[in-house]
């Protein structure tokens, strides 16, 4: 591996563009976004294949299908959104799918007890949301700590936690799922800020669901449901922390030259705790949202999602040894994977080709990345 | 439970010492039972087993493998042997081929084997692969999914096409469910069309992403067949979503709690029962009965199903069939 530029100094580390000769500026732009082409390149395929396959009134490009792409995102993105820091940092977090399964449970039990005791359901729905965040965020500062203080590996610490927050989630949960939420529960993960009733008799609504049946029902789109909403709020403040705060300049500089961050005077050990923290939580979020969505906590929800989130992650040119990657990368990655499932299912084809393809990517993506630094490498030699 | 195992062992003692031989008698008997996993299906049983083993004053040593598998069973399965106290093993086996060997040693090692819910082999402890087990006992998965395409058939009115989402390929379970499903379908029902079989592998979210496509590609999808309950559950969410909740019907395998709120809160529209209490309550009188001499006991014993809907999910007859669990 080529050794990394010095961080801190840029939020996309990779590029120094006024050094480059014309033609390897290029090359290197081009590499900089592949991202985003094949991305462009998978939603043209499936824009154009889908009614070819399914005939042609079948669009892969309407706006219930991008809404269900969104909503499909957000697990994936916000386990992705903590790792992303944790793997710029240099660390991985192998416990955010059974934190997020941890979650859901927790916060299902925490908004059924508040209910139970006569608190509002708004109320009971934010004291569960905070159940999750607060549940999750211990799992995530106890794994900092010994990360941290003690100096386990982060992959041994993970590793060990998911084992162990997965029988905790079994037990509280006694059979896997929490089930008996108020009614109601299942507005906040399913209803939407903005209703679009296309054709004859529709229109636009706002923050309230039009009182609609039949035919008009069917023709209803939800546009960002409150899942989605929240997921882009901790999504922007993600990519602003990153980019533009010392949290996010002291995250490159670890995962950049852990030896120099801490000599440039970093507090180092506290910082990767709060990494940790960080991680957890946006887990945390994902069980809350899960939670809401299928008005139940399951013990199991987030188990298979933790290699997808990595996935993302990676795909979205976060180096694993540290130092590099964005969120929008991150955000590119979890859509790669929801495009192709969706893309796959509209197809009638097995979904299975959506391990493949994505397995594929993934290798694919540090290829590029490897790429990158040698071409960069061969131009600055060149000068 | 200690008591009970006080009292058993007592008798045991008295047994012995009266016809002064080894032998288990019908009322000293012990009994191991080893469910698939943890989850309200297998609570319930456990329920049935309970029930009759008190009934008939048995003991039984109960022990839930925390998740689905031959690695997970094995180890425990193989413990319980070791114990050397176990006369009867009423178990779930996880793999019908794979846990033949470790139920082998199982019976080598002097116990009686019966299979609930699922079974060895082909299931036929007469003529097929595997014989050793006295009785499978359970409902036919071919049979439930059979029996879910007519309610489903019925709650569409006969014709439309119909979607199926299930958990793994090449899990006998399921595979069995959807088999008799579009057997059903293809062969009852002309005017049906099943369009499609998802696998979400265990993943709710990726069963409501794969039911939302589905709904894209058939825009006049009139019915889903959800092969458990998280699968139903997923393809449910996806349906309300799409504003098609009552116009596209949704079918659960299980009635579980969980599935029963679903039903009532109109994202499934059907949920079929089987019955898991008479599974492990036949299980233990089975295993009585064969310690008090009974050679008659049939291989098979199907325990049929109900199926559930929101007309009659309050009647008293049909609610019995809800997993009931206790809090």
């Amino acid at each position: 591996m080529s050794p990394k530029p010095p961080a801190g100094a840029s939020d996309s580390p990779a590029l120094a563009p006024s050094r480059h000769t014309v033609p390897g500026r290029i090359l290197l732009q081009i590499i900089q976004v592949w991202a985003w082409v094949f991305l462009a390149l998978l939603i043209l395929f499936f824009i154009v294949a889908v009614p070819l396959v399914s005939g042609s009134s079948v669009s892969f490009l309407s706006i219930r299908n991008s809404q269900n792409i969104l909503v499909a995102i957000t697990p994936v993105l916000l386990l992705g959104l903590g790792q992303t820091f944790v793997i710029i940092s240099g660390g991985i977090d192998l416990s955010v799918g059974w934190v997020m399964s941890f979650a859901s449970v927790l916060s299902a039990l925490a908004l059924r007890e508040s209910f139970n005791a006569g608190l509002p359901l708004p109320l009971a729905v934010l004291a569960g949301f905070l159940a999750a965040i607060a549940g999750a965020g211990l799992i995530g500062l106890i794994n900092g700590t010994i990360i941290a203080r003690l100096k386990v590996p982060p992959f041994i610490v993970t590793l060990g936690m998911s084992f162990i927050v997965r029988g905790v989630a079994l037990l509280m949960s006694e059979n896997t799922t929490v089930i008996g939420l108020p009614r109601g529960v299942r507005d906040y993960g399913n209803e939407s800020l903005f209703y679009l009733i296309g054709g004859e008799g529709g229109g636009l609504y706002f923050f309230t669901r039009p009182d609609v049946t039949g035919a008009l029902l069917r023709r209803m789109d939800r546009i960002i449901t409150y899942p989605v909403l929240l997921t882009a709020i901790v999504v922007g403040i993600a990519i602003y922390v990153l980019r533009r705060t010392k949290f996010g300049r002291h995250t490159y500089a670890i995962g950049g030259n852990r030896e120099a961050s801490i000599r440039a005077g970093v507090p180092v050990d506290k910082h990767v705790i709060r990494l940790y923290v960080l991680s957890a939580a946006t887990a945390g979020i994902a069980g809350f949202l899960s939670m809401l969505r299928f008005t139940a906590g399951s013990a199991v929800i987030g188990d298979p999602l933790l290699l997808s989130s990595i996935a993302a992650v990676i795909i979205g040119g976060v180096s694993l040894f540290g130092g590099s990657g964005t969120i929008v990368g991150t955000i590119i990655g979890s859509l790669i994977i929801a495009v192709l499932t969706t893309g796959l299912v509209m197809l009638n084809v097995p979904s299975f080709w959506q391990f493949i393809v994505v397995g594929a990517v993934v290798i694919l993506a540090v290829l590029i990345d490897q790429s990158r630094d040698a071409i960069r490498n061969r131009i600055e030699s060149k000068r | 439970m200690k008591n009970v195992f006080k009292l058993g062992a007592g008798i045991a003692m008295a047994a012995m010492l009266s016809s002064g031989s080894a032998y288990a008698q019908e009322d000293t008997i012990t009994i191991g039972f080893l469910p698939g996993v943890v989850d309200p299906f297998y609570q319930v049983m456990e329920l049935g087993v309970n029930a009759a083993a008190e009934s008939l004053g048995i003991n039984v040593v109960t022990q839930v493998p925390p998740t689905w598998g031959v690695e997970t069973q094995t180890p425990i399965l193989d413990a319980m042997v070791a114990r050397g106290d176990i006369d009867y093993l009423i178990i779930a086996p996880t793999d019908k081929d794979q846990m033949v060997g470790p139920l082998q040693n199982a019976v080598d090692a002097g116990i009686k084997v019966i299979t609930v819910d699922t079974f060895l082999g082909d299931g036929d402890y007469k003529n097929g692969p595997v014989t050793f087990p006295l009785s499978a006992i359970g409902s036919d998965n071919v049979e439930g999914g059979r029996i879910a395409a007519r309610g489903l058939a019925e709650a569409i009115g006969g014709e439309g096409k119909v979607y199926i989402n299930s958990t793994n390929p090449n899990v006998s379970s399921v595979e069995d469910r959807a088999t008799g499903f579009k057997e059903v379908m293809d062969n009852e029902y002309p005017g049906i069309e099943v369009v499609g079989l998802d696998f979400n592998l265990d993943d709710m979210n990726t069963a409501v992403q794969q039911t939302a496509a589905t709904l894209e590609r058939v825009p006049d999808l009139a019915g889903v067949f959800g092969t458990n309950v998280f699968s139903a559950q997923g393809a449910g969410t996806a349906v309300v979503n799409a504003g098609l909740g009552g116009a596209v019907q949704v079918v659960a395998y299980d009635a579980t709690q969980f599935a029963i709120e679903q039903l009532r809160e109109g994202v499934v529209s059907l949920v079929l029962a089987q019955k898991p209490y008479d599974m492990g309550y036949l299980a233990v009188q089975f295993a009585a009965a064969d310690a008090g001499g009974v050679t008659s006991l049939p291989p098979r014993v199907e325990t049929g199903f109900a199926i559930i809907s929101r007309d009659n999910v309050d009647d008293p007859a049909v609610a019995r069939f809800i997993y009931q669990v206790p809090e």
